[in-house]
């Protein structure tokens, strides 16, 4: 222990702690619980039954009464371990309860009913994952289907700003023509025109090319990236021009050169972008909100939002299909988090 | 190498579907590079991303003005009849602007106030524990990977996400009431509290973005040469002091671009802060951009031409503090030359 | 074949002209090296030959053929960059492959012609290697089996040994001098370094601010540099250029003078010339000796001396400034600061005009 203790605690040039240290470490270490312990707190949540997410003080883990079934009882009976009157504990299934007298039975003696007054019981409890939480909006609600709406929406977006933007970054960094440097001028003014801005308009703009209630509505207007060129178009500015030279004397059209030359060589900038694009439209929400009417085109953010919504909030359902929303992006998180930081560090994009 | 390697894997994968396209792409592409030389090629290139922003960025941008001038509920621009000013002079028109409730558009203008309100609040917020926690990132510190990724972790986090996590933690019955029961605090019903929500709204957002500002602060710190520190410590500078007098002046351009980014993001929070409190209690937590959604698409007596003219309003706000951002990353870049 | 005929080119980049009048023969199978100090316009040249960059004005015929504004890719010329300009995500076998498998050539034929280059140029053991991992002397052989498997009609080399250390940059020198041998194809190579032109060259194109200064034989223009850039340009160390009066002008001879008691007769013809005019006088640092036996002789003060052995580099400077190098043969104590008596011969001296041209010989 103590051997942690100095591991923890060493510092260059072996001095002592003074004040700085210690809050650099309290800051972290509170940081731990205020950054994950929202995420942490909302998994554990979302396996509790309805019944333990009512409970106030709640639990850390999710726990569940123990049920049993009883010869003679349809449902399952929920376990109890009660004081009895001589002093001894016995767990006895619980058939109902009126007012504070509850009415017992021994699992093994079913036929015998023993009332017992409530306060003389504790409920005989064990962690429980309820998995039904995801099952049955998966099944039943229309999760599945947001999900899919989900996943068609990024992965399509995704691929569409990946081909748009590399073209016009290509063009826009290996070409010289009239009005080029218009061309970037406009696309990176745009970078301040967010979509609150211009929601009303693009909404009619969407209607009138028929766009309005699909997802393509959705797709479409997110794909030509300022940002995308922008960062593209940087990367592809350090390709040296004497490789698409060698590769125009190889008998290499331009679009060969497109795709032979320039599209691998830009493969980091393309991750990056592929990763930011899959994590925007994954979290997109304002827009698909507006743009799509029907629930069957609803994308998981809107769904959720939407039940979160509704006058008799079912929790357990919520938090459950909230874990599910977070999933990809904390894979993300997981395995791309360094590319990530690296790239906003490089470059100040979100 | 291992990165390399990865990032090329994915390129590859990602590649693959236009692989195939290329290929069948790559004859009559010829054919057209032959009939229009290069220049047309880069006419090609541009095309599909072009036609895209034009249809859907430039155009709803320009006909945004047009679309503020005119009235009515319907929504193709032919079909609404031209009122010229009228729905800015419905918005300005106000007995006392200081108090909104004196308003003819009484949500316009409490929105707005909100919106400063969370922006001035929100900003200085963020700033703050994100340069503290860019310093204690910037110390020597064990794992410092781990503990930049901890702080970073929300920032990928979906709006709606973080709305509903806050959602339940704050509820009354919820994670936070719990702590703040058991150290013997008092509890508060966070979200139907005027004030509280406010709070809530702030601090969910800083929260869900401090992550990305530490990283641009950090990425600042980091590239103030070692050696001016170690020249401090030689001249028996104080802690206090090589802050005040080295740290913060070198960092001052990072510091501008996060505080402006930050203003620019928080004049149209809307997301996180309309799933967590929907605007209220009562018109509390309405902000802008829900003011523009509201009118334009969600109330009964929609008017798309009143949200086109909020909306230019909101735009010109941003332009302004864009303008301010470039205004100022000139000045530091002359200040850099003079260097 | 590889026959190439420039004519009057031009180039120009907006009012900025970088090319004027351009006029060239390339005979098939000639190795010619396009030499100037940087800027001059030699890899401009270069490229509007390889087709990549367009003249603005004139005429360029391979063959006997008008391919002007012929592609790059169409005009069968292959092309070896500074850089290398190897595609960093290829093996070395796909990039040799690129441009064949780009004209549909049969699979079996590119590997055929892969595996004869890779055994000509020494690369068959990272045929299979990425560029990263190779050494800059092996990326440069893979650069030029590159262009070898085309079988182009013309090689075009863009400064291509700027990147590699001295050493490999002379052996690599003496392989291509043996490809060029071997292959008997024409190739034009762009260099700044006069050595590299020297020693590779049949026919050296020296040129300046866009304009051809010289066309020759390596040792004829360095035995009659046809004016003071290319006589200072061609050889090293650098011709000693000594500012004269002429004397005596008639078209035989012409005769100047100038410090430390120089004075010469020079076989020229100077029928032109007034007596009293200026011109340069230059001798290159091999042709002057110590000593006062010799068709002109001057007087000057050593400033250093270099043994180096077998000969004697002498820093030294004339009475009215001028500095002066000599390679004298042999050993020499003479120290710096002494006065030095230098000698040479009229035959070894090249006359040049107030307008820097050299004089033309006598008259017969």
């Amino acid at each position: 222990m103590s051997r942690v203790a100095e591991f923890l605690t060493r510092r260059r040039g072996g001095s002592g702690w003074d004040w700085t240290d210690i809050f650099t470490w309290v800051w972290l270490i509170a940081g731990i619980f205020v950054m994950f312990g929202p995420a942490v707190w909302l998994v554990l949540s979302s396996f509790k039954t309805p019944a333990a997410l009512a409970e106030f003080p709640p639990t850390v883990l999710p726990m569940a009464t123990e049920q049993v079934m009883v010869e003679g009882y349809d449902n399952p009976l929920e376990l109890y371990s009660v004081s009895m009157p001589d002093g001894s504990e016995q767990v006895l299934a619980q058939v109902r309860r009126v007012g504070t007298i509850a009415q017992m039975v021994d699992p093994d003696a079913p036929d015998e009913i023993v009332k017992v007054n409530i306060a003389e019981r504790t409920p005989q409890r064990r962690v429980a994952f309820a998995t039904e939480n995801y099952v049955v909006p998966l099944e039943q609600n229309d999760f599945l289907l947001y999900l899919r709406n989900s996943v068609f929406v990024t992965v399509m977006a995704t691929i569409i700003t990946l081909l748009t933007n590399s073209m016009a970054a290509f063009a826009l960094s290996k070409y010289r023509f009239r009005g080029r440097d218009g061309v970037m001028l406009l696309i990176v003014a745009t970078l301040m025109v967010p979509l609150s801005v211009i929601l009303v308009p693009l909404y009619s703009v969407v209607n009138a090319v028929g766009l309005f209630d699909s997802l393509w509505g959705v797709i479409l207007p997110t794909v030509a990236t300022p940002t995308g060129v922008f960062l593209l178009r940087q990367y592809m500015l350090t390709i040296p021009d004497e490789l698409l030279d060698a590769a125009r004397m190889d008998h290499a059209s331009e679009w060969q050169i497109y795709w032979r030359i320039i599209l691998p060589l830009a493969a980091p900038a393309l991750a990056v972008l592929a990763i930011f694009s899959i994590v925007w439209r994954w979290n997109d929400f304002l827009w698909p909100l507006v743009v799509l009417s029907r629930k069957e085109l609803y994308t998981l953010q809107v769904g959720l939002n939407t039940y979160a919504g509704e006058l008799n909030v079912q929790w357990h359902y919520i938090l459950a299909m909230t874990v599910v929303t977070m999933i990809p992006v904390v894979l993300v998180f997981v395995f791309l988090q360094r590319y990530i930081t690296a790239g906003i560090a490089g470059s100040g994009l979100k | 190498m291992a990165t390399r390697s990865i990032s090329s894997r994915i390129g590859a994968v990602l590649a693959a579907p236009v692989i195939w396209l290329a290929r069948l792409l790559n004859l009559p592409l010829k054919w057209w590079q032959g009939m229009t030389g290069t220049g047309g090629m880069a006419a090609f290139f541009l095309a599909p991303n072009m036609a895209i922003f034009g249809i859907f960025v430039l155009l709803p941008l320009v006909i945004n003005f047009a679309y503020s001038m005119t009235s009515g509920q319907a929504l193709f621009l032919s079909d609404r009849s031209y009122v010229g000013g009228e729905q800015y002079a419905r918005l300005m028109d106000c007995g006392n602007y200081l108090d909104p409730t004196t308003c003819r558009e009484d949500l316009f203008w409490i929105a707005l106030r909100n919106t400063a309100l969370f922006v001035v609040v929100q900003v200085s917020m963020m700033t703050v524990v994100a340069m503290i926690t860019a310093l204690i990132l910037n110390r020597e510190i064990r794992g410092r990977g781990f503990w930049r990724a901890v702080f970073f972790f929300p920032v990928l986090l979906s709006p709606v996400v973080v709305g509903l996590i806050w959602r339940w933690i704050l509820q009354r019955e919820g994670l936070l009431n719990f702590i703040l029961y058991n150290v013997g605090l008092e509890p508060h019903v966070w979200l139907t509290d005027r004030f509280y929500s406010f709070v809530a709204t702030v601090g969910v957002s800083v929260w869900a973005h401090m992550g990305f500002y530490t990283l641009i602060l950090l990425a600042g710190l980091q590239a103030i040469p070692r050696d001016l520190y170690e020249a401090a410590e030689m001249d028996g500078t104080r802690a206090g002091r090589v802050f005040w007098r080295i740290t913060l002046p070198l960092l001052m351009p990072n510091l501008l671009v996060v505080i402006v980014l930050a203003l620019i993001r928080a004049v149209q929070i809307f997301d996180e802060a309309y799933v967590l409190t929907g605007g209220g209690p009562g018109t509390s937590t309405l902000y802008l951009t829900q003011y523009i959604y509201e009118v334009g698409f969600a109330s009964l007596l929609r008017n798309p031409g009143l949200a086109a003219a909020a909306s230019i309003i909101m735009g010109l706000i941003l332009v302004v503090l864009t303008l301010i951002q470039l205004g100022l990353g000139r000045r530091n870049e002359k200040a850099g030359e003079r260097k | 074949m590889g026959q190439i005929t420039l004519s009057d080119i031009q180039r120009a980049y907006g009012n900025v002209k970088v090319l004027h009048d351009i006029n060239l023969d390339i005979a098939d199978g000639e190795f010619v090296v396009l030499v100037g100090p940087s800027g001059c316009g030699k890899s401009t040249l270069l490229r509007l030959l390889s087709g990549l960059d367009k003249p603005t004005a004139g005429r360029i015929e391979i063959d006997g053929k008008d391919v002007t504004q012929v592609s790059a890719a169409d005009r069968g010329l292959a092309m070896v960059f500074q850089s290398y300009a190897l595609y960093p995500h290829m093996s070395v076998r796909q990039n040799l492959a690129f441009g064949l498998e780009n004209i549909q050539m049969p699979k079996a034929e590119i590997a055929e012609r892969i595996t004869e280059a890779a055994r000509m140029l020494e690369i068959t053991d990272y045929l299979d290697r990425r560029p990263g991992q190779l050494s800059g002397g092996q990326k440069q052989r893979v650069a030029i089996g590159r262009a070898v498997v085309r079988n182009p009609t013309a090689f075009l080399l863009d400064e291509p040994l700027s990147n590699l250390d001295a050493e490999l940059r002379i052996s690599t020198r003496a392989e291509i001098s043996a490809l060029h041998d071997r292959l008997k194809t024409t190739m034009i190579y762009v260099t700044h370094d006069q050595v590299e032109a020297m020693t590779l060259a049949d026919r050296i194109v020296v040129m300046r601010a866009g304009r051809i200064e010289q066309v020759g034989r390596p040792l004829d223009l360095y035995n009659t540099p046809a004016n003071l850039f290319v006589a200072g340009f061609i050889g090293a160390p650098r011709m000693n250029l000594l500012p004269v009066k002429i004397a005596e002008a008639g078209p035989q001879s012409v005769r100047v003078e100038g410090a430390g008691g120089l004075s010469i007769m020079v076989a020229a013809d100077g029928s032109a010339l007034q007596p009293g005019t200026d011109a340069t006088l230059g001798i290159r640092p091999h042709d002057i000796r110590t000593g006062t036996g010799g068709d002109g002789s001057f007087t000057a003060t050593v400033d250093l001396m270099e043994a180096l052995g077998p000969e004697t580099v002498a820093h030294a400077t004339t009475d009215d400034g001028q500095k002066i190098l000599a390679v004298l043969n042999g050993q020499d104590t003479t120290k710096a600061g002494d006065g030095i008596s230098f000698a040479f011969d009229a035959g070894r001296t090249h006359l040049f005009d107030a307008e820097g041209q050299r004089l033309p010989p006598p008259r017969t």
